[in-house]
């Protein structure tokens, strides 16, 4: 019983991280039919960011927060300068330019800061929480990160349903056309919705390297778990990508636990091809003609 | 009022690939009136309208609203400009709901307070949409759709107002219900309405001055009423 509690709540907490990733990817694939193979090459090195920032004065906060700043930009670069004139140019452009960027990405990193596996500190402290004597299985860095992606979610569902700014994400995400008809300003819309992507994405950054280390490739096997969320999820839904990846971290743990903890990516490939067979479209879209 | 008319369209060559849909049109609208755009299928009158709001670029010609010729700008600076477009098959965002549609109606153009008054007008003048502010747009049938598209399209206080067949689809009370919103929006408001209509009766019906295309050229272009009764024009372009 001790082991399923430890598990649950395990596989919670990394599920957030999952859902940060899934949550970046849906918010471009949503409002562009682009996906971002270069999300976890992007969180990597914003993470790098941080690490730079945090190494060079001793503040774990200051690089937290540079780090997201630093995301919001690298989206908004990104896709001003390398993505943009593939949009409406048909899928495969995208990809190989965002593979590109991924490749691009990860071999600069190594250049700037060397290929060995550095360590990143937490936000908090990583020793087991306890209640009374039952185990928990999280620790106060395991809480902060799921308050941290939660709290952003919801913050980000209220400024779509809020805000001006949020409406016209909506509108150019549901229909671009019928949107520019009525003056929206889409490609600054798009920029603003690569800028989210890359805050999220460098949120999850931060708060998934203590445990893995800080290297070129450190977020390749997220990138590919957050993926998975999102298409569990469904790749038109943000509420789907944060249950998306709670699940996907959930199951997970117990895979890891129950059966063994090597093959974790193996199980979550497994996890993928199966709903991509049974269940393409996820959870949470409702498969629908979109005509403009 | 002014003789320079509120939209004139001089000469546009467009078309999709090689062949052009549009070979030398020029349109002239007076600010306050409504022109009917009318002729067969095919004839070319949706590209026009395209064509003016920024969605098929014109190989050659102008789009004057004004005095600033908006060819070849992007949909979305020209309808900042003041040119409102309502699409054949209205374009209505089913996923948002009949308020959020008008709400980003206003978005590019009006300022906060602008934001709130147009909605207000907007609420006013269309109770019907009043009623159903918080349904999701796609519960809405098809007359209130086009209500509803007409209504947001208002929402950018634009100059001119391009229609896209608004008849399509809609049970004849409909039909009539919606000319006489645009008869209305006319006569209140001094809107300069270009609308496209297969229905060339009822269009003619509300029009000041009426156009045929066919084939991609003007074949006539006068007063409603003149081609309204002219029944050799009538049976050749339009149909009755």
């Amino acid at each position: 019983m001790q082991e399923f509690l430890e598990f649950t709540l395990g596989g919670i907490a990394v599920g957030m991280i999952y859902a940060a990733v899934a949550l970046s990817l849906v918010l471009i694939w949503r409002g562009t039919r682009v996906l971002n193979y270069s999300q976890g090459g992007m969180a990597m090195f914003t993470t790098y960011i941080a690490w730079v920032v945090i190494r060079h004065t001793g503040n774990y906060w200051l690089g937290f927060v540079v780090a997201l700043a630093a995301g919001l930009v690298l989206g908004a670069v990104l896709e001003r300068t390398v993505v943009r004139p593939t949009e409406g140019k048909g899928p495969l452009n995208s990809v190989i330019v965002t593979i590109g960027l991924l490749i691009l990405i990860e071999g600069v990193a190594g250049i700037i800061f060397g290929g060995q596996y550095r360590s990143f500190p937490p936000a908090f402290s990583v020793t087991g929480l306890k209640i009374g004597s039952v185990a928990l299985g999280i620790s106060p860095t395991d809480v902060f990160t799921a308050v941290a992606v939660l709290g952003a979610a919801v913050l980000l569902a209220l400024v779509f349903r809020f805000t001006a700014v949020g409406l016209r994400l909506r509108a150019t995400a549901f229909s671009q056309n019928v949107a520019r008809l009525l003056g929206v300003r889409i490609g600054r819309v798009l920029t603003l919705g690569w800028a989210l992507a890359g805050l999220f994405g460098a949120l999850a950054g931060v708060l998934v390297t203590p445990s893995t280390f800080l290297y070129p490739n450190s977020m390749d096997a997220i990138f590919v778990l957050g993926f998975t969320a999102a298409v569990i999820g469904g790749l038109d839904s943000p509420v789907g990508a944060v249950v998306g990846g709670v699940l996907l971290g959930v199951i997970l743990s117990y895979a890891g636990g129950y059966i063994g903890s090597e093959l974790v990516l193996v199980y979550g490939l497994v996890i993928l091809a199966l709903v991509l067979m049974i269940r393409p479209e996820g959870l949470f879209s409702a498969a629908k003609t979109r005509r403009v | 009022m002014t003789d320079a008319p509120a939209l004139a369209v001089e000469d546009i060559v467009a078309g999709y690939g090689g062949v052009p849909v549009l070979d030398g049109v020029s349109v002239s609208a007076r600010p306050g009136t409504i022109t009917a755009v009318l002729g067969a299928n095919g004839a070319g009158k949706t590209t026009l309208l395209r064509a003016i709001s920024g969605f098929v670029r014109p190989r050659s010609g102008r789009v004057l609203v004004g005095d600033t010729d908006l060819a070849r700008r992007r949909p979305e600076d020209i309808a900042r400009a003041g040119v409102a477009h309502v699409p054949e098959g209205q374009g209505v965002i089913t996923e948002l709901t009949v308020e959020e549609n008008l709400r980003v109606g206003a978005l590019a153009t009006r300022d906060r307070a602008g934001r709130v008054a147009a909605l207000n007008d907007a609420y006013r003048r269309f109770p019907l949409l009043a009623e159903r502010k918080r349904r999701p747009a796609a519960t809405l049938s098809g007359g209130e759709r086009q209500i509803l598209v007409i209504a947001r399209a208002l929402m950018s206080a634009p100059r001119v107002l391009l229609l896209d067949e608004p008849s399509l689809g809609l049970a004849p009370r409909m039909v009539t219900q919606v000319m006489e919103l645009i008869r209305q929006l006319r006569d209140d408001v001094g809107l300069t309405v270009l609308l496209v209509e297969q229905n060339a009766r009822s269009a003619l019906g509300i029009a000041d001055t009426g156009l045929v295309l066919n084939l991609g050229k003007v074949v006539a272009e006068a007063e409603a009423s003149t081609l309204a009764a002219d029944v050799g024009l009538r049976r050749h372009y339009l149909g009755f």
